[in-house]
């Protein structure tokens, strides 16, 4: 039994490793100067190293340096539509979990039921929106569509988490003259904050990596994220340049990769709970 | 929750139901007055025979990515199931590129599949497949595009799977073996019949998703060689903003595509309530 065990686990270990290899690949890739990047055999160690790659996409002046600008536009939108994802969701989230008004049940199903509206079908309604309001090429222009593609999904995450948080703290403090605002700022905020960090992630992870909306209404270079920016190196892409679009991919890949190592259990709950959507 | 629902109302249900208006004009890019045409615009789709290959192709990616994505992550879940060291490590690795954005995903598989100097072929001619250009090859080109995905994706699966596995009580299968019951048998005659809703939640979601599928084609093949991994997403996308800005009719394809998704779900989720109580 032991020895099968360990059969097993040799080769899930197997399976992982050929599973990463695309990735170490990358960054192997990005490490090399041009010239041994289409050295075959493939050679997995990069050994000269370099980091001239990152240095050229970072700081030169050459038309693959907008992926240093595009990082932070990305980081400026991903942060952006963080913070409003999670206002504007735990204050809608709250009065459906716990206060009675009209029309609260038809609210919430018209959110679920938005859940299943597919980005494509409000593509180009919502180019005409932005173009209107001439958020076009502007950081509001992305993170708000960003934000209110996430909204729906973040109400129905907290609403479920509102509803599990006994109600007796929020009853004392009602008690002792607290008013709502206070008793949702003070105690079920604080008390939330291991699903507030699970949306945080969520509405960072979508935005971060999204393509399809940035593609369409950004057409200023400077105002590229991160995936429109790399999409579009591929367009220049011959062999020569491999170092530096895999050296942009490396990057691009960094802050969640520091986000799942620091947050492995939290994410996997997230994705756990939140099954609904990917 | 005034400010969240302003947020939704204006950038998700408003440019959902503009679409559906603006999919019975000829509105254009740029054409500040336009008219109604009635259903000439859906008229039109019934005869755009590069729409109806999109359907077809995009239909195809579906049904073909299905078998792997509902096998794949099952075999990799049941395999971390057994309590196996290192469980997390391994979790962690199949989950990772999940957290990558579709760009960085196509960018890499570009580089891997690259007919001269990528490793892909490189490592099949050491086993004795001859090379090939895996993308720009009709017969093989969405093959490429469904393993790309389904190495982006198989991770989220994955941990929706252990979850699934977990909430199956151990008694069962402790019941099965005192009956006499292989491995084998009771996979088929435990495992399986448990894990049905997990089954249909992953296929819906799946399909869902499929029916969408725009980076992956936009990176690795922009639709080619031909139309042969052209899809409906990428149809729609250089319909509006990149050949003709024409508005109008990309909206109609929305719709089209809206209703498919619609169908399917709510078929789906028919099945799922149906089949839950056991």
């Amino acid at each position: 039994m032991r020895s099968r065990q360990g059969v097993l686990g040799a080769l899930m270990v197997v399976a992982a490793v050929l599973w990463l290899l695309p990735a170490v690949w990358v960054l192997v890739t990005s490490l090399k100067p041009t010239a041994n990047i289409i050295r075959v055999p493939p050679e997995w160690i990069p050994w000269p190293a370099t980091l001239a790659h990152y240095v050229e996409v970072l700081f030169s002046s050459s038309r693959t340096a907008r992926i240093g600008r595009a990082f932070l536009n990305s980081t400026v939108v991903s942060v952006g539509a963080v913070i409003l994802v999670v206002f504007t969701s735990a204050l809608a989230a709250y009065p459906l979990a716990r206060m009675r008004f009209p029309g609260r049940d038809l609210i919430f199903v018209i959110l679920v039921g938005s859940l299943m509206i597919p980005n494509a079908v409000v593509l180009v309604p919502q180019y005409i929106l932005t173009q209107q309001l001439g958020w076009l090429s502007t950081y509001q222009g992305l993170i708000v569509p960003e934000a209110a593609m996430t909204f729906a999904f973040g109400v129905f995450l907290l609403r479920q988490f509102f509803l599990t948080l006994p109600t007796e703290l929020e009853d004392a403090a009602r008690i002792d003259g607290a008013s709502p605002w206070h008793i949702f700022t003070r105690i079920v905020l604080p008390l939330s904050q291991p699903v507030l960090g699970a949306l945080s992630i969520f509405a960072f992870r979508s935005a971060w990596n999204d393509f399809l909306w940035p593609l369409i209404a950004v057409n200023k270079p400077e105002m590229f994220p991160l995936p429109v920016a790399l999409a579009l190196l591929r367009s220049a892409y011959s062999s020569e340049s491999y170092g530096p679009i895999m050296a942009g991919a490396t990057l691009s890949a960094i802050p969640l990769l520091v986000v799942f190592l620091l947050a492995n259990r939290r994410i996997i709950e997230g994705v756990r709970v939140g099954g609904l959507k990917s | 929750m005034l400010p969240g629902l302003v947020l939704f109302a204006a950038f998700r249900l408003y440019p959902l139901l503009d679409g559906l208006r603006l999919s019975f004009t000829n509105a254009r890019l740029g054409r500040a007055q336009y008219a109604f045409v009635g259903f000439a615009n859906y008229e039109k789709l019934l005869e755009d025979t590069r729409f109806h290959v999109s359907l077809v192709n995009t239909a195809f990616y579906a049904a073909a990515s299905t078998l792997p994505i509902l096998a794949i992550p099952l075999a990799l879940a049941i395999g971390l199931n057994r309590g196996i060291a290192l469980r997390t490590f391994l979790r962690g690795a199949f989950f990772f590129p999940f957290t990558l954005s579709v760009v960085t995903v196509g960018l890499t598989w570009l580089w891997l599949l690259d007919p001269v100097v990528g490793p892909f072929n490189y490592y099949l001619r050491a086993l004795g497949i001859p090379a090939r250009s895996w993308l720009a090859d009709p017969a093989t080109a969405m093959w490429a595009i469904i393993m790309t995905s389904v190495w982006w994706v198989t991770g989220y699966y994955l941990v929706i799977y252990l979850a699934g596995l977990q909430d199956i009580p151990r008694e069962l299968y402790e019941a099965a073996a005192l009956d006499g019951a292989s491995g084998w048998r009771s996979f088929w005659s435990v495992t399986v019949p448990l894990l049905r809703p997990v089954f249909l939640f992953v296929f819906v979601t799946h399909v869902i998703g499929s029916f969408q599928i725009f980076g992956q084609v936009f990176i690795l093949t922009q639709g080619g060689p031909g139309d042969a991994t052209r899809t409906v997403v990428q149809h729609l996308y250089e319909t509006a903003f990149q050949n003709f800005f024409q508005f109008g009719s990309a909206s109609a394809m929305a719709w089209v595509l809206f209703a498919v998704i619609l169908i399917f779900s709510l078929f789906q989720f028919r099945l799922l309530r149906g089949h839950t109580q056991y």
